[in-house]
């Protein structure tokens, strides 16, 4: 256990974070690049305003057409993305670790909040799943690489709940939950969890072409 | 009068180390009070088995004493509770917290003899 527990919670750790921000800064260079390279005209037509209101809109739930008309996939979305980035940085158990490995201490959520959001997280994954194999024109572009990000994104959370269940196997379990949670971070540049990085673009693209040049709300 | 009640007390704190030798004879669980509700279990403790087992005599590994944010290993601090140096919320940011002096104690020792738990819940075992 000691030196599994010392290689996940050491190097790995190392290399997920490593892989994770310096993976995120090449991507987005060279997405960037590509963007000049290939589609200059429409970074021109870039704009902050019509970036800012198309961002704006899409982040309340139910204002943009695109949320009412699916209620059951903007609540699961909403609930699932807010719980998905607050339960683990203000989880208790992750900030003791940040205490015991580098002295840093913030305000952390009660244990009872932080399980219900990860379970939140679990159930929203179900849902998604469900939604890609029952909803027809979902499947019909549904493909390895959405159900890859879709077991990487409940591995952590499922692994995790399981460890703080203290259910099956715990020294397993628990390193299970650090492994893919590394292979997650690891994960974000070079999966569809780049929307992560990218959503903000592509919605001040769609927010730009509609605002600046077809003139219309229809962000 | 007076001169039994000194008496008394010499023989009482004479016979005091007896008495917290005997209460780490009882301790089988780390619980302080100054946490008030804890959000994890209390971990199980027993003071002599876990000692006999690591091979521990000398009370100072564990029990040391200090003084502004400095570790005296010198002087021992048997009988003092953690939490009247270690404060749950120290107001100097320099200070070590409670928690983070519990977990550096155990974790830390257990990392270097690569020996006894680690992770979380390997400690902190819920009760079933």
């Amino acid at each position: 256990m000691h030196e599994i527990y010392n290689l996940v919670t050491g190097p790995l750790a190392w290399l997920a974070w490593g892989i994770f921000i310096v993976g995120s800064i090449y991507r987005l260079a060279i997405m960037y690049i590509l963007a000049k390279k290939k589609d200059a005209p429409s970074l021109a037509y870039m704009s902050w305003g019509f970036s800012l209101r198309s961002i704006i809109n899409w982040l309340i739930p139910f204002n943009a057409l695109g949320w009412r008309r699916n209620p059951l996939m903007t609540v699961a979305t909403f609930a699932f993305h807010i719980c998905l980035v607050v339960a683990p940085i203000f989880l208790l158990a992750h900030v003791a670790l940040w205490d015991q490995f580098f002295g840093i201490t913030y305000p952390v959520l009660d244990e009872k909040v932080t399980d219900i959001m990860t379970m939140i997280v679990v159930a929203a994954c179900l849902i998604f799943a469900a939604r890609r194999i029952f909803q027809k024109e979902v499947r019909y572009v549904s493909g390895f690489q959405d159900w890859l990000i879709l077991v990487i994104a409940v591995l952590p959370f499922a692994t995790g709940l399981l460890a703080y269940y203290q259910l099956g196997n715990y020294q397993v379990m628990i390193v299970l939950h650090i492994l893919s949670g590394e292979i997650m971070l690891a994960a974000i540049p070079f999966t569809r969890l780049s929307h992560m990085l990218f959503s903000v673009f592509t919605r001040s693209y769609m927010g730009s072409e509609f605002g600046g040049v077809r003139r219309v709300k229809d962000w | 009068m007076k001169k039994i009640a000194l008496v008394a007390l010499l023989a009482l704190s004479l016979l005091l180390p007896a008495f917290l030798a005997m209460a780490q004879d009882d301790l089988k669980e780390i619980k302080s009070e100054a946490f008030g509700k804890l959000q994890r279990p209390a971990v199980a403790f027993d003071h002599n088995a876990h000692n006999e087992k690591a091979q521990i005599e000398d009370c100072l590994v564990c029990h040391h004493s200090g003084e502004n944010g400095v570790q005296d290993k010198t002087t021992g601090s048997e009988g003092t509770p953690c939490s009247e140096c270690h404060k749950v919320k120290p107001t100097d940011k320099k200070a070590t917290s409670l928690m983070r002096a519990y977990h550096k104690q155990c974790i830390a020792c257990h990392t270097e003899k690569k020996k006894g738990p680690l992770a979380c819940g390997e400690c902190h075992v819920r009760k079933k």
